[in-house]
Parts: C-alpha cells; structure tokens; sequence
C-alpha cells in the first residue's frame, strides 16, 4: 500500500464553552489565540481553528508547517493523527502514523525513562519481544546514557525531547507528524534528528513537522506550508519559500 | 441520513475498542503497577483500604443488628467488597476521560477505549480485594466455594460499568461539576443500598429505596454468588434492564458527542 496524505477543504470548528462571547472580549482573544473567533448563540465560542486546508503528500515529502502560536499547526497535526474529526471536508490518510504530538503528555513523571520508552511503545502496539530488541538502539540514539535509568522527572526539555523523538523514529511507521519540541534539543541533536528524518524519507516515508524555528523548517524539509489563524498562506517547495522570505 | 452515519460511527467505536483489548489491558495492568510503585504491598493496599472498611463495619453493625456473627460478618465483608465493583465504581467512571486525557490528547483511540480501560482496572482491583477478602475469611473460618453463577454474574455487572462509564464520564467531562457531585452521590448511595442491612431490616414502606436501587441488584448478584448461593431472579432481570438501559445511553452519547469529546477536555 502506498503512503499518502490528502485533505481537501478541510475545516475545523471547535466550541469554547468557557469563553462568554462579548464583543470586546472576543476582540481580545481574537488577537490572543490567533483563531478566528465567531459568535454563535449565547456563552458558546466557535473557534474556526482551521479553515478550508487542501494538501497533497506522497511517499518522500517532508512537510514543515510554519507559523506563530496559535496559527493553527498543532490542530492540523491532530487532524493529520485522527485525533480531531474535522468539521467539514475529508481527510484521506494512508499509512501507519507515529504522532509524537506532546512531549511530556502521556509519559510518567515517576517511572524511569526506560520503562517510559516500553510505555510509549506499547501504546503504539508494538509487542513486548518486538519493544525488548529495540530498546538498544532507542537508548543509543537518545544518547540519554546512564540517564534512562532516572525518573522522567528529573529530565530538562532536551532530554525529553531526546526520549520522545527517539522513540518516534523507531516505529516502524510510514506517517511521522511531530510537534515543535523537537527543537528543545541542543544543536548537535538537532543535526543528528534532521539526518534521522532524511533517511526516513528514503524508506518512503511521509514527515509532517511543526515549528517557528525557521531554519530547522529549511534543513529538514522540502515543502513547506505556512499558517496564519488557521488559514494556509503559503504552500509550496522549501526552495521556493526560502525565495520567497530571502528577496534579493 | 447523518443521524445513522453517527450511529453506525458510534458502534464502530464500540467495536474498535473492543479489538483494542490487548492495548487497554496491558495499560490497566502498567497503570495499576505505576501507581503503586516502590510500595510493599501494591493493589493490596487498595484491597487493605476496602478490607478495613468491611471488617469495621461488620464489627459494628453484626452487634447492633444483633442476629449470628458467623452469619451477618461473611454478609457484610463481602457486601462491601461486592460494592467496591459496583456502585464504588461511580466515581472512578466519572473520571474516565477526565484521566485518559493525556493520551486523548496524543493519540487516535476509539472513545469507548477509555471505557474499556476503566473498567479493566476496576476489575484488577477487584480481584485484589477478593483475593484479600477470601484470606480473611478463610482465617476466621468463614470461607465458602462461590456459586458458578459468579461467572455469568460478574460480566453483566462489568458491562454495566464499562456502559455507565461512557455518558457518565462525557457529563463529567462536559461540566466540570458533575465530579464532584458524583463523589457525593456514590457516599449517599453507599448507605442507602443494602451493603451492610438487609432489605427486610426495613420497614416495608421504605422497600421501594432498594427496589428502583439499580446498584441494590447490581450488589446482589455479586453477593449472593460470593456467599456460595445462586443470583435471586428478580435481581438478575433488574440487573440485565439496567445494563441495557446504560447500553443505550452510552450508544446515544457516542451519537451525539463521540467527536466532541476530545474537544471537552
């Protein structure tokens, strides 16, 4: 089966119940969270948190999405994972996914970072004898060393990010969606993950990343889809876009 | 038309979880081992918590109802621990997708999968509790061989929770007040179900207290098999109508709101 992403129209409303839609107010949060804010009834929200995203990806593209907080990435990443139902428009998404989406949700802050790796390998089905043989290799990769041993807890942003990332690119998927966080890690990671993400690319494998670090989006991507309160204002190849931001 | 579209979507949900099985269970036994991490006596502690309560209780209540000790202790014990399976679990199923957002938020599951999960874990805590309660009681000499009625008992009560969890746990979820409310109603409710009296303790104008007590029939088709006889017939038929009737509601709210959960949390 090949690997393959495609969303056409795809929108996605969501409701705030929390938020007591006034005018000033919601001015306010407009500027604030980036999404569209609309009246609709009395003390509910619809936040259009994404609107109208139509995207094509084969085996080989790495996407990186780029755009502020708030501009709507993270929805469209939990689109692409089926983890939000879009409002409107159809999702088409062949393949197996690893989503590592959160960085430290999901994980346990008092169990080792070891057992946290069985933790979110099990949750990616993987089984018990298939979790022992890789464990290894997630352990070299992460290069946490004798600090797989300690509880998660006592872990700094980077070395989460070390965990999760290693742990993502070890499984075996055809999809891999990514948050930002993947640039908490230091420098030397950060090239040691982009040449990981490449040689995925030549297993035919699809890479969708989110981030505002601009120059990770160069490195490791070949296109590029830039956001703004949830509405695509660019799309198109890496090259092109470094064009587009560097005129000169 | 989009109404059956929601339908068929919600009884897939349902058998999407169920083929999840290998996943929720691992998971409810990794979290039962995580939460009881770098203790002596782990789930027991658990169990040792439900023990004291039952052993107190039919201290205390054996010798103001008077009657025979062998009779009213091994009636209340087991009473209590029946609860833990039944009407304790309202609070934890209100919590249901309150405690699954973590993984809610990270990755696609079906919405029963929490369902599942929850009660799961019930039952891991329950067989501690019954594993506990058979040592106490066969210590004091009380012990009996369950009725095999057990084993068709102990599944409609575990539909029934896992069921009950889903629109119970979206409520909780939706409005935030409901948890607490929940944590109340299950102390009320505690008392007010035959857990540790007997039905014809009361005065026949207050039957009715036990009688549209759906936890009340639930509870003793789990004692009565636990004390070695069969499950009475009557709280068999009312057990089963309330099963189908939580069945019910939690398809509706998988209808209606399986696609909003994940926005609730």
């Amino acid at each position: 089966m090949t690997t393959s992403i495609d969303l056409k129209d795809v929108t996605l409303d969501y409701n705030l119940y929390s938020v007591r839609a006034q005018s000033l107010r919601n001015a306010v949060l407009n500027m604030a969270v980036g999404g569209r804010l609309m009246r609709s009834g009395k003390d509910v929200t619809v936040i259009r948190a994404l609107s109208n995203i139509s995207l094509n990806l084969r085996e080989g593209d790495r996407l990186a999405l780029v755009g502020h907080n708030g501009s709507g990435k993270t929805s469209l990443l939990k689109v692409l994972a089926g983890i939000y139902e879009p409002t409107a428009g159809v999702v088409d998404v062949r393949g197996r996914i690893s989503s590592m989406i959160s960085m430290s949700i999901g994980l346990d802050a008092e169990a080792s970072g070891l057992q946290n790796i069985r933790n979110l390998a099990m949750m990616q089905m993987m089984p018990d004898r298939e979790i022992k043989r890789r464990l290894p290799d997630i352990v070299e990769f992460s290069e946490l060393g004798a600090f797989v041993h300690m509880p998660f807890k006592t872990y700094s942003a980077g070395m989460m990010a070390r965990l999760t990332f290693s742990v993502a690119t070890q499984m075996d998927a055809d999809i891999l969606i990514m948050d930002e966080w993947i640039s908490a890690g230091d420098a030397e990671f950060q090239k040691k993950a982009a040449a990981r993400l490449t040689s995925m690319v030549d297993k035919a494998k699809i890479v969708v990343i989110a981030t505002h670090d601009l120059k990770l989006a160069a490195t490791v991507s070949n296109r590029v889809m830039t956001m703004e309160a949830g509405v695509p204002t660019f799309l198109g190849t890496t090259a092109e876009w470094v064009e587009r931001s560097n005129p000169a | 038309m989009n109404l059956v579209r929601s339908l068929k979507a919600a009884l897939q949900d349902l058998y999407d979880g169920a083929a999840l099985m290998p996943l929720w269970w691992r998971v409810a036994v990794e979290q039962t081992v995580t939460r009881y991490r770098r203790t002596l006596l782990g789930p027991f502690w658990l169990a040792s918590t439900t023990l004291a309560t039952a052993f107190s209780l039919s201290v205390v209540f054996g010798s103001i109802f008077g009657g025979n000790f062998r009779d009213s202790m091994p009636f209340i014990m087991i009473g209590v621990v029946a609860w833990s399976m039944t009407g304790g679990l309202l609070p934890d199923s209100a919590n249901t997708f309150v405690s699954g957002a973590g993984i809610m938020q990270v990755q696609k599951l079906p919405v029963s999968f929490h369902a599942y999960l929850q009660i799961s874990r019930a039952l891991i805590n329950f067989a501690h509790q019954v594993v506990g309660l058979w040592l106490v009681l066969l210590v004091m000499g009380l012990a009996v061989v369950p009725h095999w009625h057990l084993l068709l008992t102990l599944p409609i009560v575990l539909m029934a929770g896992f069921f009950l969890a889903i629109p119970l746990g979206m409520l909780s979820l939706r409005f935030r007040d409901i948890n607490y409310m929940v944590s109340f109603v299950a102390q009320a409710m505690f008392m007010l179900t035959p857990v540790f009296w007997r039905r014809t303790q009361m005065p026949g104008h207050l039957h009715w207290i036990v009688d549209l007590n759906p936890f009340a029939h639930l509870l003793e088709i789990i004692r009565q098999p636990m004390q070695g006889h069969p499950a009475p017939m009557g709280d068999l038929i009312a057990s089963l109508a309330f099963m189908v009737s939580v069945a019910l509601l939690a398809v509706g709210s998988l209808t209606f709101f399986r696609r909003r959960v994940v926005f609730w949390l």
